[in-house]
């Protein structure tokens, strides 16, 4: 592990004793604190502006479950029992009528003006053919251009028609005289009760919010990976980092070579700032989002907290294998964008991994953020044993210390070669 | 004299936006190669025969039955037949069932005796869309086998069929899905998520050629060559625009087309707003690759805030004001609305004339504040020809 081991005709006097990395890990670590104060911006990606991102994304969904979606009735029957159904609708906590609608085009077009996302249609003889023993017909016209809400609505009308119709049924019975209680027990034979197993209230908060604030801090630490690294290559001052970490001189046209150990530590020292920043802003959103909100998720927290930290390793890591692959903080970055931002549209979150095609799956299933939401459900709400995890348990930190290993391998080749630093 | 300077602004601009490698992945391309990636994953849109077990304590006729309709539905795909809930739910935790009902034992001869007899369905919450997908066809299948079983019983007891099976539901409801009448998934988010798409793209690649200008010293110049450099932005706008509404939601068959002409004037209102909000971020930057650094993650939080996937209902009251700071917001709002829903004009008028605010607006402010310094006196400074 000898700093001074490579060729260097213009060393200083401080590259002539041996390097320890712990020594090299420091000064890349001071000198990247130094920048950091010196320039707020770019210390503010990875503390403040994350923080505030991560709540922000917590704010959104605090609600937790949609409540109060105004639709519009349009009632053609106009008897009691329309208006029945109309004061159950109402009194459904996911619904509020906000608009009474003479025609069905009125309230199409109050739908189109983005007033109300559905429409609940009684029809005339709704009443009558009740009462004639025969079924009484209601429409509801969904936008399902609004797929969440639309699902929320359809579900809400659907629970308020069935207890109506229940309502109604025994009502029908105990007019033919059969006894209350066989007809409070027989009304279905066969009742289907649901039963959500992990997530019980469907809570978005639980489940949207968890799930986005890795994925904006994956977007973070990739670009903060790419930003660190990207930056000195795009400055040429790639020998400047690595002589003052590892006290290696600088050859006359400017390049550095260094070992791969000391190249490592100089790597190490540099993103512990991102790392660090990153890491604890996740740790006290998921610390927040459970403890904090009163949430006792099944599963092992401490786990989720090790794996998080990991996952944001790996992100910042990618960054860097990006930034000194591509030589160019700028492709760096277009690629941090084009890997990291749409990740949470291949993850499986919305739309499930099985029905993708296989080549949308290959990619989804090649993107680490997919392996770490898995083991957060898994761990947070599916209360699975550890051991299901383990793989990604393992493969986490495995994949980030092989990929700071490749940055190491890379930054040696990019350190050698000045000519083809400075690329915007 | 500013007339020329404008037109000189734009032509220059342009060639400048065709040169710089950086800045035409950006803002051409990349909404391009966007449009055919993020469609990817959602081309199947419909989620069928998802795989579910079905724990079955019982060992009827009947629970038999349940298991043959279970497998016929469309929404599922009975992978497993257990008589141990245990295993149901290890095959869970391994991913390799989303769901599962329990026939208790003795269901049959409840249903028989005409005691409850519910089956209880366990179903995944943390997967919005499985979990939908598995009520919804258990719900189905027990629906029916319970109706056959209802139905049975009263023609037994002396009614006819017909009225029978009316008597059964007296309230029907049938739900008709409006605008994206297959329910797809792809046809939902991507039409909404295009108009991110373009604006990311677009304001980043602008706050790119921005930050050179300014890294060069000649980001500065007076109103008439910024009102062609936004032009110029804008017309790149427009063809990304173009590209998505009459060419991707066409390719990738989308709910599309309701109004194209409202679309377009859309587009005249989302360009210039999104380049001059592009132009303002470079011109605070002053850097090439910085807007890229701190806007690339902002694309995430904007999506839920603009309403289409989060119902703007449940937003904090603060928040479903401050949305309106993003082009997008206005911009998705009024392009569902023209693109999918086929809305009039008027009924967007308020995005629509939120855009051309923000637009002018913005504009007044980056021409007064990139300003040329001390006119004349200062090189590097563009001057209008």
């Amino acid at each position: 592990m000898s700093a001074a081991a490579g060729p260097s005709p213009h060393t200083g006097g401080k590259s002539a004793k041996r390097e320890v990395p712990s020594g090299v890990f420091r000064r890349a670590a001071g000198r990247e604190a130094a920048w950091l104060r010196r320039h707020p911006r770019e210390l503010a990606m990875i503390s403040w502006v994350p923080l505030l991102a991560v709540l922000l994304l917590w704010w959104m969904f605090s609600a937790g479950i949609p409540t109060r979606l105004p639709i519009a009735i349009v009632d053609d029957d106009h008897s009691a029992l329309s208006r029945q159904l109309a004061r159950m609708l109402e009194a459904a906590p996911g619904l509020r009528i906000a608009r009474r609608d003479a025609s069905l085009a009125e309230a199409r077009a109050g739908m189109e003006r983005g007033d109300i996302y559905a429409v609940v249609a009684i029809e005339r003889d709704f009443s009558r053919d009740i009462k004639r023993g025969a079924s009484g017909h209601v429409t509801l016209y969904h936008n399902a251009q609004f797929y969440t809400v639309s699902g929320l609505v359809l579900r809400d009308v659907q629970t308020v028609a069935m207890t109506l119709s229940a309502g109604v049924e025994m009502a029908a019975r105990i007019r033919r005289g059969e006894p209350a209680q066989a007809v409070a027990v027989s009304s279905e034979p066969i009742r289907p009760s649901s039963l959500a197993l992990f997530n019980p209230s469907l809570n978005y908060e639980q489940f949207l919010a968890a799930a986005l604030i890795p994925a904006l801090l994956h977007i973070l630490g990739m670009t903060a990976g790419a930003w660190a690294v990207g930056r000195e290559i795009r400055d040429r001052t790639v020998g400047a980092w690595l002589a003052a970490a590892t006290g290696a001189g600088t050859d006359p046209a400017g390049g550095v070579c260094i070992a791969a150990g000391p190249a490592l530590a100089a790597l190490a020292g540099k993103l512990a700032w991102p790392w660090a920043g990153l890491s604890a802003v996740g740790l006290a959103a998921l610390l927040w989002l459970t403890w904090g909100r009163g949430w006792h998720p099944p599963g092992s927290l401490p786990w989720v907290a090790v794996a998080l930290a990991a996952f944001i390793a790996l992100s910042i890591t990618m960054g860097a294998v990006a930034a000194l692959a591509t030589r160019s903080l700028r492709t760096a970055l277009s690629l941090a964008g084009v890997v990291t931002a749409p990740a949470f549209a291949f993850s499986g979150m919305g739309f499930p991994l099985a029905a993708m095609p296989a080549g949308a799956r290959a990619w989804a299933l090649a993107l680490p953020y997919t392996h770490y939401i898995r083991l957060q459900v898994e761990q947070l709400q599916m209360g699975a044993p550890l051991g299901h995890s383990l793989p990604t348990f393992v493969l986490m930190p495995v994949g980030a210390v092989l990929l700071a290993l490749a940055a190491a391998w890379l930054l040696r080749g990019v350190a050698a070669e000045p000519a083809r630093w400075g690329g915007r | 004299m500013a007339a020329r300077g404008c037109a000189a602004a734009w032509r220059d601009t342009l060639a400048e936006l065709l040169r710089d490698k950086g800045a035409l992945l950006l803002i051409v391309l990349a909404p391009v190669f966007y449009g055919f990636f993020y469609p990817w994953p959602y081309a199947t849109e419909v989620l069928q025969r998802v795989p579910v077990a079905i724990v079955d304590l019982d060992h009827s006729s009947l629970s038999r039955q349940i298991v043959r309709y279970a497998d016929a539905s469309p929404d599922l795909r009975v992978a497993m037949v257990t008589g141990d809930e245990e295993s149901a739910r290890q095959a869970m935790w391994r991913g390799e069932i989303e769901g599962y009902a329990l026939l208790t034992r003795d269901l049959r001869r409840n249903v028989l005796r005409g005691r409850p007899a519910p089956v209880v369905v366990s179903t995944n919450g943390s997967y919005a869309l499985y979990n939908k997908a598995v009520m919804t066809g258990f719900t189905a299948v027990i629906g029916t086998v319970s109706a056959g079983v209802e139905i049975a019983q009263r023609t037994a007891r002396g009614q006819g069929r017909a009225q029978a099976m009316a008597g059964r539901s007296p309230v029907g409801v049938s739900a008709v899905a409006l605008y994206n009448p297959t329910g797809g998934y792809g046809s939902y988010v991507v039409p909404a998520v295009a108009l991110i798409i373009m604006q990311q793209t677009l304001l980043m690649g602008i706050a790119m050629l921005a930050g050179t200008w300014a890294e060069a010293g000649r980001l500065r110049a007076p109103a008439s060559v910024w009102l062609g450099r936004v032009l110029a932005f804008s017309t790149a706008g427009l063809f990304a625009g173009l590209v998505y509404f009459g060419w991707i939601f066409w390719l990738q068959d989308y709910p599309r087309g309701g109004n194209p002409l409202g679309a377009l004037v859309l587009l005249l209102c989302y360009a210039p707003a999104v380049s001059v909000a592009g132009a303002l971020l470079g011109a605070w930057l002053k850097d090439r690759e910085q807007a890229l650094q701190v806007w690339l993650f902002t694309s995430l939080p904007i999506a839920f805030l603009s309403g289409f996937a989060w119902p703007v209902e449940s937003l904090p009251p603060v928040l479903q004001a401050v949305r309106w700071i993003f082009p997008s917001t206005a911009g998705i709002d009024a392009s569902l609305r023209l693109n999918q829903m086929g809305a009039p004009l008027a009924d967007v008028a308020g995005s629509l004339s939120w855009l051309a605010a923000w637009a002018l607006a913005g504009f007044a402010a980056l021409a007064w504040w990139m300003r040329p310094r001390d006119p004349g006196t200062l090189r590097g400074d563009v001057r209008s020809a």
